[in-house]
């Protein structure tokens, strides 16, 4: 018997062509009918070399990721956008293993290094799990920014594409947050409604914020110098949401 | 080179060894060591000479090393022998760990032997939902009180001869060889897939990476030779979900919720007296991804695996 393996069918991450594939066509139907996506500025996107892209997080369950994951595959670059999960999505049976196979990866320092020396588009969403499981009453404000993000946006010398994610942050009120530690999450959020409700998304890319000309790679060590980097990372994803909630019709709409 | 001297020498790892390193260089001396009577170990090309030994003896170890390692005049000492059972204990103890030990400590004082290579194994590594799926050298070992002896074992071997390093006169190199696949050589995942059905964890389908005989053999042989000290990954080819595994050796690949999985593998053990596979031992990378990273092998030893695996294994 010959070798039925096919050495280029999974990336050592678990990420696969037929994932990904599949990942899109669960994603497709919410993206184009249920938020109607619309994207503004998608051009601020490089089509090649390393990228981080952040945005703001929110909505109970993480169909913002989805939709922005969706979203970035309409960017004409060689491999799908890498997604930063949390720690315990890899101990989620079916969850863990379907989020690798469409190019998600735990975050942590040396898998994020890899990434980027590899040229790959890596997404963030620098809130965390405080992101999503802020109250209703706190959209659209940032929950915590993480900063992560900017040491190594400093010590790779790549840019950093702020993102905004307009309609999520309605989309799935929570009554409650149950104490339960099912598969290592940090709770169980209970929504209101059983289904995200049809708000219309927006998402405002903005013009990439590079680094590599105000800082050397060493300063991604100086807790000041990427304070400062994420600070700016953080203002512009506020303006960008700011300008997105002025610019839409209606939660709805 | 003048000679090494190979433990384990009659696995199929060894033995392989043993015949890569006699070929390349017809002039070089090699000792190939077994726990076997010469009468019982396999045939070798003429410029090796066989010893039995059992290294788990402190008296058999200096015999070897100030006898014939010493007349042979070796200067190197490749250590492939570990315990393949994975019935582990006082044994596979003092074979695994304090044999490591003390060759190490003979071979600091030794005339000769001025080179140490050790098999080590990627099973080492630490990995779980934290940890990086893709492994380099930096990755924190598996020193948690909850690891199996087996596993706590194979990290305290490889940090013996760590520690050593650049503190002995010795030139060490350590070698954290990806699970080797095959019969006959101790591979948990090669007992997992004799079965027809596999039971998986329902929901998992973690990424493995395999390596293939001669991949190792020639990473061993590349360590003999290379100027560097170090560790090193050693990666194989395969590179594939435990599901495409278990598919391409043509078994069933059955979900089961993973709590069940343990008393199941048990039951398993208990009706079929030989079976080898210890669901305890493989609990973690049934469950999360481990993939070694072989940058540092490649650009120091110039070391890239070849040799995918044939299936079935």
């Amino acid at each position: 018997m010959s070798a039925p393996v096919d050495p280029h069918e999974y990336d050592p991450f678990g990420m696969s062509r037929a994932g990904v594939r599949l990942g899109r066509a669960i994603a497709h139907p919410m993206y184009a009918r249920w938020f109607r996506v619309q994207a503004y500025g998608r051009d601020h996107l490089p089509a090649r070399g390393a990228a981080i892209v952040v945005a703001n997080h929110a909505g109970t369950l993480p169909f913002d990721a989805a939709m922005l994951w969706r979203d970035l595959l309409e960017v004409p670059r060689e491999a799908p956008p890498r997604f930063v999960v949390d720690h315990f999505v890899p101990n989620l049976p079916f969850v863990g293993t379907f989020f690798a196979r469409t190019g998600a990866v735990v975050g942590n320092r040396p898998t994020f290094h890899r990434l980027l020396s590899n040229g790959e588009l890596v997404v963030v969403f620098p809130e965390g799990t405080a992101g999503i499981g802020k109250p209703f009453r706190e959209r659209y404000h940032i929950a915590q920014w993480r900063v992560g993000h900017a040491e190594l946006a400093i010590r790779h010398g790549v840019p950093v594409i702020p993102a905004a994610i307009i309609g999520s942050e309605e989309q799935m009120p929570a009554i409650a947050k149950l104490p339960l530690r099912v598969f290592g999450a940090p709770y169980l959020p209970l929504p209101v409604t059983p289904l995200p409700l049809p708000v219309h998304y927006a998402i405002h890319y903005g013009a990439p914020i590079s680094f590599a000309s105000r800082f050397r790679p060493e300063e991604g060590d100086d807790p000041r110098a990427v304070d400062a980097a994420a600070n700016e990372t953080r203002a512009a994803v506020e303006r960008l949401i700011a300008d997105g909630l002025r610019q839409r019709r209606g939660i709805f709409r | 080179m003048s000679g090494v001297l190979v433990t384990g020498a009659t696995t199929p790892i060894g033995e392989a060894l043993v015949w890569r390193l006699a070929r390349e260089q017809r002039e070089r001396r090699i000792l190939a060591v077994g726990i076997e009577p010469p009468e019982r170990a396999p045939a070798f090309p003429e410029n090796v000479t066989y010893a039995s030994a059992d290294l788990s003896r402190s008296r058999d170890l200096r015999r070897l090393l100030f006898g014939p390692a010493r007349d042979l005049a070796l200067d190197a000492v490749v250590h492939t022998a570990f315990h393949r059972s994975a019935a582990h204990g006082e044994a596979g103890h003092r074979l695994n760990v304090e044999a490591t030990r003390e060759l190490l400590h003979l071979c600091d004082r030794h005339p000769t032997i001025r080179r140490f290579v050790l098999r080590s194994f990627a099973e080492v590594y630490r990995t779980d939902a934290h940890e990086p799926v893709v492994i380099d050298e930096e990755q924190p070992l598996d020193l948690s009180p909850h690891a199996p002896a087996w596993i706590r074992d194979r990290v305290e071997a490889d940090l013996v001869a760590c520690t050593r390093m650049g503190m002995s006169p010795l030139h060490i190199v350590v070698l954290r060889a990806a699970e080797c696949v095959a019969p006959g050589v101790g591979s948990q995942l090669h007992d997992y897939l004799q079965p027809r059905v596999c039971l998986t964890p329902l929901g998992f389908d973690p990424m493995l990476h395999l390596l293939s005989i001669p991949d190792l053999v020639r990473a061993l042989a590349l360590a003999v030779e290379t100027p560097r000290q170090g560790v090193f990954n050693v990666p194989g080819k395969d590179i594939l979900p435990l599901s495409a595994a278990i598919r391409a050796q043509g078994r069933i690949a059955l979900g089961v919720p993973g709590p069940m999985l343990s008393p199941l593998y048990a039951l398993r053990r208990a009706a079929r007296g030989g079976a080898e596979f210890r669901y305890d031992l493989n609990k973690i990378r049934l469950h999360f991804g481990a993939v070694l990273d072989g940058e540092r092998a490649r650009s120091a030893l110039g070391f890239v695996p070849e040799h995918a695996l044939v299936w079935p294994v």
